[in-house]
């Protein structure tokens, strides 16, 4: 089913017109990384807050920061979904990208736990407290997960075989 | 530029099988990228007036982070020069990226300066000057990331 859909891809005009435009390829990856650097600066300060360090900053204060992690976050999603469109093939069986999905899921979903748990409590954490193990756990979880994405985004022309 | 290429080490990271040589390499790179740009675009955000309640001096430490992904990337920079050495050597898009990273850092001084002078009670106001330092920065490092991306097409 999966290579229906990859095949079905391959034939939509915006496929082509991806493809096609030679410049289109290289924007798009250069915004992906400039992206991945507002992503690991927003997110891992607040992550390096919740893990214990800065605790001069205010919980709250580092997260006034997340409006710029989700504008990379868009960016990102973005331009990688033009990579997707204009060549599927290289993705659906590729070991790489699918660990790299992973690792995105696994961000996603320590974020939603964050927010449902301990979340609202943690960020009226102020200056100079401390914060929870609970909480240094899922800043820890956070930081690895993003790194991951890194990690498996850069292995994906080596393990598997796109570019 | 041939010798260099040609060197046991340059002939490892661009030969070798192993996920250890060329792969690690690129990683790492991209990494310290990641690092040094974050941290930076932190700094730079808040000169420009985003989340004014963090203050100032308390991000100094992100500095130190800064020195040490940054010499991550001059390693491995330069281990992905010498494995390519001759090609990279005659890419002018390579020196743009070279004068970009040398021109973001300069900057990056200079706004560790503005950092390192404010206190606490004149933290509030970030001087103007400091504004259009913290744009440049922006800029700079972006066009570094344009530059360093294209030299795989140009």
């Amino acid at each position: 089913m999966m290579d229906a859909f990859v095949s079905w891809l391959q034939t939509t005009s915006l496929s082509h017109a991806i493809v096609s435009y030679l410049w289109v390829w290289p924007a798009a990856e250069t915004a992906h990384f400039i992206g991945l650097a507002l992503i690991i600066g927003t997110v891992g300060f607040f992550d390096l807050r919740l893990a214990g360090a800065f605790k001069s900053v205010p919980v709250s204060a580092a997260r006034d920061l997340m409006p710029f992690a989700l504008v990379g976050f868009g960016v990102n999603a973005l331009t990688g979904l033009i990579f997707l469109v204009g060549h599927p093939e290289q993705y659906a069986h590729n070991v790489a990208w699918w660990w790299k999905v992973a690792c995105l899921a696994l961000a996603g979903l320590n974020a939603v736990v964050f927010e449902l748990t301990i979340g609202t409590r943690t960020v009226q954490l102020g200056a100079g407290d401390d914060t929870p193990v609970a909480a240094k756990a899922i800043g820890v979880i956070s930081i690895l997960a993003w790194f991951g994405v890194l990690f498996w985004g850069r292995m994906l022309p080596f393990i598997g075989n796109a570019y | 530029m041939a010798w260099i290429e040609a060197t046991a080490l340059a002939t490892w990271v661009r030969e070798s099988p192993s996920l250890w040589a060329y792969p690690t390499v690129l990683t790492l790179h991209t990494v310290g990228l990641g690092i040094v740009v974050g941290a930076s675009t932190v700094v730079d955000l808040r000169l420009l007036g985003y989340a004014r309640r963090i203050r100032l001096s308390s991000l100094a430490p992100l500095f130190r982070l800064m020195v040490v992904a940054f010499v991550l990337n001059a390693a491995t920079g330069i281990l992905l020069f010498m494995a390519d050495a001759t090609t990279k050597s005659k890419q002018p898009v390579f020196f743009v990226k070279l004068l970009l990273i040398f021109a973001a850092l300069w900057c990056t001084m200079q706004v560790r300066g503005v950092v390192g002078r404010n206190d606490v009670q004149r933290d509030a106001e970030v001087p103007v000057r400091a504004h259009r330092l913290a744009w440049i920065t922006l800029l700079l490092w972006a066009g570094a990331i344009t530059a360093g991306r294209l030299m795989a097409y140009l």
